[in-house]
């Protein structure tokens, strides 16, 4: 029949495509690994050229200044701020979740929470920063209400845009079948929902860490931020790279190994839709 | 939704103009306005130190014309501003256009990407404050700080949307352009300069946002003058009510040029696209948000 | 044997632009059907099939009149196919299957004898996404039948598939319904495929009036048969007029 033909070619193409995959997936690290010497030979050559550690040190001497903060209390300092970014961030999700409904589901609450968000959305983080150190000094919560505050409006916008995307036909079919509105919800709301859900603090969990980590500039006496800035004051140039240098290998990590599979594992379906 | 499971309080439809004006989109979003400033003034209320609206914008008048009614004596507000629109325009300068070349270049060569790539998405890591620290330290409080700062933190957004825009210009629409045999500049002109110019005027936002954010932050943490400068001033004075105000002054800004300048422009210059991918272009934007 | 009583049923929408006229999508129609039949609804587009089904299903609510399908004296069980599968593109096949059932492991095993039907017994763990335009309405069309509906609604199933696909599941079909004999209200466009299949035709006009009802007799077909349909007219209009139908007896092939 037809389909077997059909499903008999999406076969051998998917094999041939396997195949090319894996070739150029390995040049493709190549390339990078590459990408990464090249950027730390530039920067070697210019630390010999400006020929100053306060300035500009090697990447040699960063790279000391990594292991000493790892041998030393480099969980300590990451771990605190990544308990804030968190607690912040689920206090996004809990209030901005239901706002993006409200925002979905009626048009009048559309409207009169629309302006709000998109304001919210472009205050330079500066202002959350300091305004949740005024609030709580020198405190464990100025950075989890900056960070709560930041991404509140991003998870409100994805979830108002995922509840208007739900499918009304879907919904229509599981009326046709009798089914009661909680099923509707959590069999066709809550997924159509979560991708953007997802979206909203993928997208907005850069961000968060970044306003996270300002706000402990102002007022903390632990985590990262607090490293960046006692380092800074120190005038301690090696010190202030390589704290930077580790967070944004955190970041990067996170972003790829955790955020991106997490992604692909609960979207599963989402693939063969985007194929189709 | 028919099957809501969370009762919507939704607002009654009733005949009359007041009430129909209330219920209308305008009328939604100046009530919410109404209900901001209200809470606020509530909030003074409640905690004192907090300045009220009234007070902020008496602080605003004086700020902006010297405390003399006419504005014959202006006051700090056009020096601070004009300094920091000086140095962010020249930073937004040199980071918009290198952003655009290293963008080009990762967006038409393989190996250009796969070289570039990774660092550029180190920069975008980079948070704006460690700039401002970084440039600091190098330059002393000048005036290359704040513009180095501005150019650091937009450089990788502009960068990464070219290259996105230069890639997706889908290979269908070139094999169409080779089917019907379609001139060299023409192809230039029609499909490479329409395709990419939405994406290099999403970066050029994103630069805006951005750059915003590290000028600020740079000014507040080694400036002289300028808004950064003049915030900070009035919050180490304890004078909250000036803080609010500046605070104000660069929130109604950046919504200003970014919502309603920018905004129009895109939405008239690439009226062919889908709303959709408009919107949606919004809304990843303001998520990279600083 | 479920029933149908359609009584003056009418149905009015808004106007789709300010100032308009509201848009008549069902004008006063009384219909009666009644038994194991399979009752083919042509028309033009716009002139309200799909509303009636969709009145009959409870998506939408009548202006005026009334529409109740019962089995016995109470409320008639439904399935519907779509002219568009509408699976959930989150949950497999299988899970689909379960979507619309009440029952646990016991309705399983029902499920699967219908997707093996339909023959995609080799899908229950695939995402709709994972499958052809034609898979996917034959799980739409095993679903609709694996709930065991005493009346079965289909909107222009075959519609949005290609001529060969479309063949191939309208006899899938009429296999599953001889081996059935659902009640069946069938909205289609085409005429030749509502002849090849149905017992009864119900043409209706735009502005949604009955303009024919016609009784089709015929000795039995097999399923591939092809449908006898003459050039030379239509052989086959057995009790049609204007206006209002009769009351109607299902008329059984056989």
């Amino acid at each position: 029949m037809t389909d077997t033909v059909a499903e008999s070619i999406q076969e051998l193409d998917q094999a041939q495509v396997l195949r090319t995959a894996a070739g150029s997936r390995r040049r493709r690290y190549l390339a990078v690994l590459l990408g990464w010497l090249v950027f730390i030979g530039l920067w070697w050559l210019l630390s010999l050229w400006v020929d100053s550690e306060a300035r500009l040190p090697s990447p040699g001497r960063v790279f000391q200044e990594i292991v000493i903060i790892l041998q030393g209390d480099f969980w300590t300092q990451f771990w605190a701020s990544i308990v804030r970014v968190v607690a912040g961030f689920l206090a996004a999700v809990l209030i901005g979740t239901p706002v993006g409904f409200f925002m979905g589901r009626s048009k009048y609450w559309g409207n009169f929470l629309q302006s709000p968000v998109i304001v919210a959305g472009s205050i330079p983080g500066l202002t959350y920063a300091v305004m949740a150190f005024v609030v709580f000094g020198i405190s464990f919560w100025g950075p989890v209400l900056a960070v709560g505050l930041i991404a509140m409006p991003y998870v409100a916008i994805n979830v108002a845009e995922g509840v208007r995307g739900v499918d009304r036909r879907l919904v229509e079919m599981s009326t046709a079948y009798g089914r009661n509105e909680t099923q509707v919800f959590r069999h066709v709301t809550v997924p159509s929902v979560l991708p953007f859900v997802f979206a909203g603090v993928r997208l907005s969990f850069s961000l968060a860490w970044k306003v996270g980590t300002l706000t402990e500039v102002f007022g903390s006496s632990k985590g990262i931020g607090f490293q960046i800035r006692r380092n800074y004051q120190l005038f301690n140039m090696p010190g202030v790279i390589a704290w930077v240098l580790l967070f944004v290998l955190f970041m990067l990590l996170i972003e790829r190994f955790i955020l991106v599979r997490l992604e692909r594992r609960l979207f599963r379906w989402r693939q063969w839709e985007r194929e189709a | 939704m028919t099957a809501a499971p969370v009762a919507i309080p939704e607002a009654p439809t009733p005949p009359g103009g007041v009430r129909r004006w209330l219920n209308s989109p305008v009328g939604a979003q100046v009530t919410a306005a109404v209900v901001f400033i209200g809470a606020w003034q509530l909030l003074t209320l409640i905690a004192p130190r907090v300045p009220g609206p009234i007070e902020v914008m008496q602080f605003l008048f004086v700020e902006i014309t010297g405390g003399s009614h006419g504005g014959i004596v202006r006051g700090q507000f056009f020096e601070h501003f004009a300094i920091t629109l000086q140095r962010f325009s020249l930073g937004l300068f040199f980071g918009f256009v290198s952003g655009l070349l290293v963008g080009i270049l990762i967006g038409s060569s393989t190996l250009a990407r796969a070289l570039l790539n990774d660092t550029v998405l180190v920069l975008l890591t980079m948070p704006a404050f460690v700039w401002a620290f970084l440039t600091t330290m190098w330059f002393g409080i000048t005036w290359q700080a704040p513009v180095l700062t501005v150019a650091f933190a937009s450089f990788p957004f502009v960068a990464i949307n070219v290259a996105q825009g230069v890639r997706a210009i889908a290979p269908e629409l070139r094999h169409m352009s080779t089917a019907f045999e379609v001139g060299r500049w023409k192809h230039f002109r029609h499909l490479t300069v329409p395709a990419v110019a939405g994406y290099i005027f999403a970066g050029l936002r994103f630069a805006i946002i951005i750059g915003w954010n590290g000028i600020l932050l740079s000014e507040w943490f080694s400036g002289q003058a300028g808004v950064g400068f003049r915030t900070r001033y009035w919050f180490d004075a304890n004078r909250y009510r000036g803080f609010v105000g500046w605070v104000i002054v660069f929130i109604v800004f950046i919504v200003l040029v970014d919502r309603v300048i920018l905004n129009r422009l895109q939405a008239r210059a690439f009226r062919w696209r889908d709303q959709k991918e408009v919107d949606f272009i919004e809304i990843q934007e303001q998520q990279v948000g600083l | 044997m479920a029933r149908v009583a359609i009584d003056r049923l009418s149905k009015t929408f808004p106007p789709p632009t300010k100032g308009g006229d509201p848009v008549v999508a069902i004008g006063d129609i009384s219909l009666d059907v009644e038994g194991n039949v399979f009752v083919s609804i042509v028309g033009p587009s716009g002139c309200g099939k799909s509303t009636l089904l969709n009145i009959l299903s409870g998506v939408e609510t009548p202006t005026r009149g009334s529409a109740s399908v019962t089995e016995g004296d109470r409320p008639a069980h439904l399935g519907y196919v779509f002219q568009d599968a509408r699976l959930l593109p989150w949950r497999t096949v299988m899970d689909n299957m379960m979507y619309v059932r009440d029952d646990g492991d016991a309705g399983a095993a029902k499920a699967a004898l219908y997707l093996d039907m339909v023959g995609l017994s080799h899908t229950h763990d695939m995402f709709p996404g994972q499958l052809s335009g034609g898979m996917q309405q034959r799980v739409g069309i095993a679903r609709a039948f694996s709930v065991e509906p005493d009346l079965l609604l289909m909107d222009e199933p075959f519609s949005h598939l290609d001529a060969i696909t479309a063949r191939s599941l309208r006899d899938h079909l009429q296999e599953l319904w001889s081996a059935t004999r659902k009640t069946v209200l069938f909205v289609t466009h085409d005429v030749v495929e509502a002849v090849q299949l149905s017992d009864r035709i119900i043409v209706l006009a735009p502005g949604g009036r009955i303009f024919d009802d016609i009784t089709i007799d015929l000795p039995p077909r097999s399923p591939r048969q092809k449908p006898l349909v003459s050039r030379r007219g239509w052989p086959l209009r057995a009790s049609g007029r204007r206006g209002p139908p009769p009351p109607s007896r299902g008329t059984r092939r056989r």
